[in-house]
């Protein structure tokens, strides 16, 4: 499971994103590039500066949701475990939103 | 009809304390907590009439049915009322304190002023769907919308079954399918995309 942040759940009015849709949204553009990322890629895709994308591919890669590969360039992919995250968090956010809530 | 009602409840419950182990939104425990409380009221309301039923309807075991009916209607309350406080939340992000209503000392049967209680609650959730399905346009959307018009109708039936008894199996068949509706959107959710 991965954790949000300690007391800082995303409202919808509120500006900031919780530290979970930001892993989301990081792991959903891995996704959406077939599962094989450069991180400029995902800087661009998931709104981040370059500190915060370092500090969150780190904290993904501790998770083993992420893994580094590539030679030359940097590539991220989702792990098994990632992918298994990212299908039950599409579960929820749909059920979520079906109510109204967002998540 | 009331315990088919009552295993969807609590698979709504259980889908949405998922969600709430996955994103630590509160809202989804408000949600998980009011479907605990729906299907623990069918079920207690199933169990007295099914005893009534059994009995053969003697005369020792009717007070079984205003006491079921009771329990209930108070699980309801609480139900909605917890729905209608997680709206109110994740709109206007407040932070109240939740008040807990004291056990009611009087036994109801089906009358106008508990049914309408119910109804009003139900309406103010099902204008809340109505504008979430609005926006989103989602068919599970539109399921959830559809489901608590439904119990809102059932409600409905109940009220005027005060008035004549005729109405009382379309209550219950309006409520089942409120309960049937969320069952399809529980279905749709987690089917393979």
């Amino acid at each position: 499971m991965i954790p949000s942040e300690q007391g800082t759940a995303a409202k919808p009015t509120s500006k900031y994103r919780s530290q979970l849709r930001i892993y989301v949204d990081i792991m959903r553009v891995i996704q959406r590039e077939n599962n094989e990322a450069k991180p400029t890629r995902i800087l661009y895709g998931a709104n981040l500066s370059h500190d915060r994308l370092v500090k969150y591919l780190e904290e993904l890669r501790g998770l083993k949701v992420i893994q580094e590969g590539g030679t030359e360039d940097k590539i991220y992919s989702l792990t098994q475990k990632g992918i298994e995250f990212m299908n039950n968090f599409r579960r929820v956010e749909s059920f979520a939103s079906a109510f109204g809530f967002k998540i | 009809m009331e315990f088919i009602a009552f295993a969807i409840a609590l698979a709504v419950a259980h889908q949405a304390l998922k969600g709430y182990k996955l994103s630590k939104e509160k809202t989804l425990l408000y949600l998980n907590l009011s479907f605990v409380l729906l299907g623990a009221g069918l079920l207690i309301d199933g169990l007295a009439n099914l005893v009534i039923v059994l009995a053969r309807f003697h005369r020792a075991f009717l007070f079984l049915s205003p006491l079921g009916y009771t329990m209930n209607f108070v699980a309801q309350v609480l139900a909605y009322g917890l729905l209608v406080f997680a709206y109110i939340e994740q709109t206007r992000n407040v932070n109240i304190q939740i008040a807990m209503a004291a056990a009611p000392l009087l036994l109801f049967e089906h009358n106008a002023v508990t049914e309408l209680i119910l109804i009003f609650l139900l309406v103010y959730i099902s204008a809340q769907t109505a504008i979430n399905y609005s926006m989103n346009k989602t068919t599970n959307a539109l399921l959830v919308f559809g489901a608590f018009a439904s119990l809102a109708m059932s409600h409905l039936f109940f009220l005027l079954f005060t008035l004549a008894p005729v109405f009382f199996p379309f209550a219950h068949v309006a409520q089942l399918f409120g309960f049937l509706l969320l069952l399809a959107m529980l279905f749709r959710v987690n089917s393979p995309s």
